[in-house]
């Protein structure tokens, strides 16, 4: 099993690299600020525009993002990865315009039924899309960030600041509402009633 | 806990997602791994996760990342420079003007003057709104005596006074027992003078004082 390729948050290399541009950011180099902008632009768009209602808002949110990143380089303090720590900005703004574009509490309000019909291969990219914006911006934020971007669960704590078991229990009710929406969104618990019926 | 020691199927659960995005400890992967092998929800719940996985996967594909377009997180980042500098400019000039204790003296002197002279001409607190007895209020256009009569003062008594003296109860008295009187004919500035002199000649008046409403 390897590591999600799509954003590939802390390899070692990636790390070294990525922390000598963040040092030169802090020294207002804008060559190295355009550099990390451009290493940082395709992963946290994903993760923006998943989170948010369309592409446009994302790129806001985005240049949010990157202005606080530079503004903020100096109170990098190196006891986490700067992927931890930038993707740590992305979360807190995704955040802010989720509250802002009233999508906070999606889901919250619904009973998951830990009892459901259990997902199945008939899982499909559309029913992700829509079962995902069925859940809490809390618990989606674990799952965008576990399985889109390939963070481990201390990462997703400093990111979301919050203590890693607060992150276990998030994915944990995330999984079993994903579980009980996706073959509901599929339409396979009706076909199982029928059947059992 | 420690490496080596077994772990619980909640412990294991709880990490399954990490053990499918690759992302534990050697030592975390090899304890869920080693409790997988033995327990067969954890086994259909990693199975599950591998096709939540693959499906999100082929969901991450679709989305087009534009090309980064840094125009305008290059525009805020000019003005913010252009803003430190200003301030920055500003600081270093104030530093500089304070390297000389002269100049120093001069400027908290100076400071001192502005601070005087504010407080020398900040306006006084604008005049109280209130009402004396000698305040004409709604009456017309007269002249007039407010008078405070003794209490124990009988009405006829207070109608023989006010006749022997021509004048006429035109308001009160009020709480406090202040009654304006009118003059029933016209009369100089010097024959209301002597009126209210005769009136504070009577003990049963305890004050008397002229008073105009208009352009008397």
């Amino acid at each position: 099993m390897t590591r999600m390729q799509a954003d590939n948050p802390a390899s070692p290399t990636a790390t070294a690299s990525e922390l000598v541009l963040l040092e030169a950011v802090r020294r207002r180099d804008r060559r190295a600020f355009a550099e990390l902008y451009r290493l940082y632009h395709p992963r946290l768009h994903g993760y923006l525009r998943r989170m948010l209602a369309n592409a446009a808002t994302a790129e806001e949110v985005l240049d949010d993002v990157m202005f606080v990143v530079w503004k903020d380089a100096r109170k990098f303090r190196g006891d986490a990865a700067v992927s931890s720590w930038i993707f740590g900005i992305a979360y807190r703004q995704a955040m802010t315009a989720l509250r802002r574009e009233g999508r906070y509490q999606a889901g919250l309000d619904r009973g998951a039924d830990a009892e459901a019909v259990p997902a199945s291969a008939a899982q499909d990219s559309e029913l992700i899309r829509t079962a995902l914006k069925e859940l809490s911006a809390d618990h989606r934020q674990v799952v965008e960030l576990t399985y889109f971007c390939g963070f481990s669960y201390r990462e997703i704590a400093i990111i979301a600041r919050c203590p890693v078991n607060t992150v276990k229990t998030r994915m944990f009710h995330a999984r079993r509402r994903l579980k009980y929406l996706l073959p509901l969104l599929a339409g396979t618990d009706k076909e199982q009633n029928r059947d059992q019926g | 806990m420690t490496r080596g020691d077994a772990m619980s199927h909640e412990q294991a659960r709880d990490l399954l997602p990490w053990l499918v995005n690759d992302s534990l400890k050697a030592d975390e992967r090899d304890r869920v791994d080693e409790h997988a092998k033995s327990c067969v929800i954890c086994r259909r719940e990693l199975a599950e996760l591998g096709n939540l996985r693959a499906s999100i996967a082929q969901y991450d594909d679709p989305i087009a990342v534009p090309a980064p377009d840094m125009r305008r997180i290059n525009a805020r980042i000019d003005a913010l420079i252009e803003k430190e500098t200003r301030l920055q400019r500003l600081l270093s000039g104030l530093r500089e003007f304070m390297a000389s204790p002269w100049r120093i003296a001069f400027a908290a002197q100076t400071a001192l003057l502005l601070i005087l002279g504010t407080a020398m001409l900040w306006p006084q607190d604008a005049p109280v709104d209130y009402i004396t007895l000698t305040s004409p209020q709604t009456l017309p256009d007269g002249a007039y005596i407010r008078v405070v009569f003794d209490p124990t003062l009988g009405g006829p008594e207070l109608s023989d006074l006010l006749d022997a003296m021509h004048l006429t109860l035109v308001e009160g008295p009020s709480d406090r027992g202040v009654a304006t009187l009118g003059f029933t004919a016209a009369a100089s500035v010097a024959e209301r003078h002597d009126v209210v002199a005769n009136l504070l000649t009577n003990p049963a008046v305890l004050f008397a004082v002229p008073v105009t409403s208009g352009a008397q």
